[in-house]
């Protein structure tokens, strides 16, 4: 363990927080008192993430992994839509951090009594919350709570708009596995999302941190499921912020990097958007012939909950260069370190208030 | 009845055509005199500064009585209406029951007369029983009770033969059928306006092809529909698309007697507001008139999916609210209409995909429109024009100034004076609307109004600072 941490000292060139002790005692670069999507992340901010988050990951492979941390503080999980995942990770990780947590599902709460959004903040922060992280079938639900919560929201998931730790925890696996020293690992690196692109907040996320970060980015699904993302990368372009969207799955797949499949739900087919399971699985299906188009290596991913034998093929799912549970592992080191860096900003600001 | 007298202003007479410097003259609540000013009589008068005209007509309100008067009654409804220089309102009949048979027309009218208000309060009759889309509506028996139309606004019509049989039934009656004109098959679930801003945000677009397919449908219905009854009439209603207005201009050309509105929010907002853009419509275009993009010009300055923006028709692209502004310069759009929707707080203050849909702008009107004119993108006849004559020449005989919306010597004074040059902040306070959800909070329009005078009488005057 000590060579480890050791190791991670020398190649550090900034000031990564000391999680054994409470944020407030330190200043760090951090800024934003929400983290509601990923688009007004910086380079800096990005790159803060990543080595908070390896700070994290040296507590979760000691042999007690909690710090006193967040201790006294209060984090709220309040999910509107059903999830393990993600829910659990955010409970791990707080816990971790010694935090107090609180965990609404909405519908064994007055939600299902009709109190609104709003009342339930106002109610959860009488009940003492610090930081809230709301996860909501609908796209600006965090927004709105942020609006009216005096502490930090942190969004878990919010309709097809954004899921800013699932972007990050992604960021933060393909850095584990391809960054060198203090880079990414993503400059230049062709990443294809395959799938379900348009009910897809991970892909949105990822548009953004990924194009920040300079991947050789692709959108890949049927035509259906792309609506409105052409157009988007059109303007994005002459943003500087560059990807590509196809419907063609080889040309997506060769010579990729990375390759993340989304999951497929079964409404789309009572929507008219997909002939069938078994034609979607057969067309844009990630299978072993497929993968074969990418290179030598590359990493599969897929935030989960999967279909198995539908987006991902189970021998995919489980091969050799398939990343999928480093992603849930890393989840909570990163909802961990986004926790900490939450915290900090919340008690400087109430700290100066 | 009033006496005014109004030396040294800006008059605008949209039925002459005429626009100049002059004074006014009212005497016991008649335009006794309107004088034009030549040579050095006008030195010094400014179209720019305080304005006279006439009286604005507003074909598409919702006063939410009965049935919802926590979010408007008839009384707030026409006050709002007075403070934005409009003079006579026509109600629409989404109320609770709606206004699908006499009884409920009547008792709206009672409620304008308790509220000692000038204006003139006018309805538009539900289309279909129960707005349910199913059967006629009691519109023999409304025509007589006096309303100026039929329409079904906020639950388009579904049946294009129930449709037809609506146009041919007014048409008979001499009543124009009033649609919203939106496929509801291809908004189900929408949001707001498809487009980038929706990608990006994750919410539902509600597609351009669901309105201009809709405004097709109602055109070649229309078609059908005229060599039988001649006398048949269609007018769309906030109409907010370049494809929808193409189709207008085409129908006009052809002779189909078809008229539409525009509303003062698809004139100047567009869908980069629900990111947190605030700039107007003529500002968030490039060089060559494409909508820019709001991440990268870094002009995202408010909160982003602030539910005072969700709205039916969604606000649309800098593309198509610069058609919306070209239509009423050529003529394609005859009227700018407010679609005045006030709803709660409580409806409004939840998620942007669950909140109500409406904006509540007859008080906000003005100054959007005079934004476009202090940008060039309209002249101040136009816009008066727009809110005056052309949805005059929409109502006919039905209003009681009919063929006279003008500065007419002789008639009763109905007219509106307002200072372009001074500018005022809305806020809560500053709206008589209940519906104070105004996705104009805290910003400053210009134009505020001084003085609106209805059928003779003063329906407003603003508060000396």
């Amino acid at each position: 363990m000590t060579e480890v941490r050791e190791a991670r000292a020398a190649r550090s060139d900034v000031v990564i927080p000391s999680v054994d002790v409470s944020p407030e005692q330190q200043p760090t670069a951090w800024r934003h008192r929400h983290l509601l999507d990923v688009d007004g992340l910086s380079a800096a901010d990005l790159d803060l993430v990543m080595r908070t988050a390896d700070a994290m990951r040296e507590v979760l492979g000691r042999p007690i992994s909690k710090v006193p941390a967040l201790r006294g503080r209060n984090v709220t999980i309040l999910f509107y839509e059903a999830s393990t995942r993600t829910r659990v990770s955010f409970d791990v990780a707080a816990r971790n951090l010694s935090a107090d947590v609180v965990n609404i599902a909405a519908a064994t709460s007055s939600v299902s009594k009709g109190e609104s959004l709003v009342d339930t903040v106002r109610t959860v922060e009488a009940l003492g919350a610090h930081l809230l992280v709301v996860r909501h079938a609908r796209s600006g639900a965090p927004q709105l709570a942020a609006e009216v919560f005096g502490g930090s929201v942190l969004n878990g998931g919010d309709g097809w708009h954004a899921h800013p730790s699932q972007a990050l925890l992604d960021l933060y696996t393909i850095r584990s596995r391809l960054g060198t020293g203090g880079d990414l690992g993503v400059a230049g690196r062709k990443i294809v999302i395959l799938g379900d692109v348009l009910h897809s907040r991970v892909a949105r996320s990822n548009i953004w941190s990924l194009t920040a970060a300079g991947a050789d980015l692709w959108l890949c699904g049927p035509a259906t499921l792309l609506r409105g993302f052409e157009a988007w990368a059109g303007r994005s372009a002459l943003a500087g912020r560059r990807f590509r969207v196809t419907s063609d799955v080889g040309a997506a797949m060769r010579d990729a990097d990375v390759v993340m499949a989304l999951r497929i739900q079964r409404e789309r087919m009572a929507a008219g958007l997909l002939p069938s399971m078994r034609e979607y699985a057969a067309r844009y299906g990630l299978t072993a012939a497929r993968l074969a188009l990418a290179r030598p290596g590359a990493l599969v991913m897929h935030p989960g909950p999967m279909n198995e034998g539908v987006e991902i093929a189970p021998d995919v799912a489980a091969g050799g260069q398939s990343v999928i549970t480093d992603q849930v592992t890393n989840g909570v080191a990163v909802r961990m370190a986004l926790l900490y860096l939450l915290a900090g900003v919340t008690a400087r600001s109430v700290a100066s208030a | 009845m009033i006496d005014l007298e109004i030396s040294r202003a800006w008059l605008v007479d949209p039925l002459a055509g005429r626009e100049g410097a002059g004074e006014i003259v009212v005497r016991d609540g008649v335009l006794a005199a309107v004088n034009w000013l030549e040579g050095s009589a006008a030195d010094g008068i400014e179209p720019t500064g305080v304005v006279v005209a006439p009286g604005f007509i507003d074909l598409h309100v919702h006063l939410r009585e009965p049935g919802n008067e926590d979010a408007e009654t008839v009384a707030t409804g026409l006050a709002a209406a007075a403070r934005g220089g409009f003079t006579t309102v026509c109600a629409m009949p989404n109320t609770t029951p709606a206004m699908d048979e006499p009884g409920v027309l009547a008792r709206v009218s009672s409620a304008a007369l308790a509220s000692g208000s000038p204006l003139e309060l006018l309805a538009h009759g539900a289309l279909s029983a129960g707005r349910a889309g199913q059967t006629l509506s009691a519109m023999g028996e409304l025509a007589d009770a006096g309303v100026v139309g039929f329409s079904d606004d906020g639950s388009p019509v579904r049946s294009a033969s129930l449709f037809r049989h609506a146009l041919a039934y007014a048409g008979a009656l001499g009543l124009p059928v009033v649609e919203h004109a939106e496929d509801a098959d291809l908004t189900e679930g929408a949001e707001m306006g498809d487009g980038l801003v929706a990608t990006i945000l994750g919410l539902r677009g509600w597609p351009v092809a669901a309105e201009a397919s809709a405004v097709a449908r109602a055109l070649v219905v229309l078609a059908d529909v005229l060599p039988d009854v001649p006398g048949v009439r269609l007018h769309l209603t906030h109409i907010s698309t370049a494809a929808a207005l193409d189709f207008v201009r085409l129908a006009k050309s052809r002779g189909l007697p078809v008229t539409c509105d525009v509303t003062p929010h698809h004139v100047a907002l567009t869908d980069e507001w629900v990111a947190g853009a605030r700039r107007y419509a003529w500002d968030a275009v490039d060089a060559d008139g494409h909508a820019r993009d709001p991440w990268a010009d870094h002009a995202l300055v408010a909160q982003p999916y602030a539910t005072s923006l969700r709205v039916n028709p969604p606000l649309r692209c800098a593309e198509d609210a610069l058609a919306c502004l070209a239509a009423l310069r050529d003529g394609t759009a005859d009227a700018i209409a407010t679609d005045h929707a006030p709803h709660t707080e409580v409806d409004k203050a939840v998620e942007f995909g669950a909140a109500a849909n409406g904006i509540a702008g007859i008080e906000t009107a003005l100054g959007l429109i005079l934004e476009a004119v202090d940008a060039g993108r309209l002249s101040l006849l136009q816009a008066m024009t727009a809110l005056t004559t052309g949805p005059a020449g929409v109502l006919g005989q039905r209003t009681r100034r009919a063929g006279a919306v003008g500065l007419v010597e002789g008639s009763k004074a109905d007219l509106v004076v307002f200072d372009r040059s001074d500018r005022w902040t809305v806020t809560t306070a500053a709206l008589a609307t209940k519906g104070t959800h105004s996705p104009l909070l805290g910003m400053t329009l210009p134009g505020r109004v001084l003085l609106t005078v209805a059928d003779g009488a003063l329906a407003y005057e603003a508060a000396a600072d």
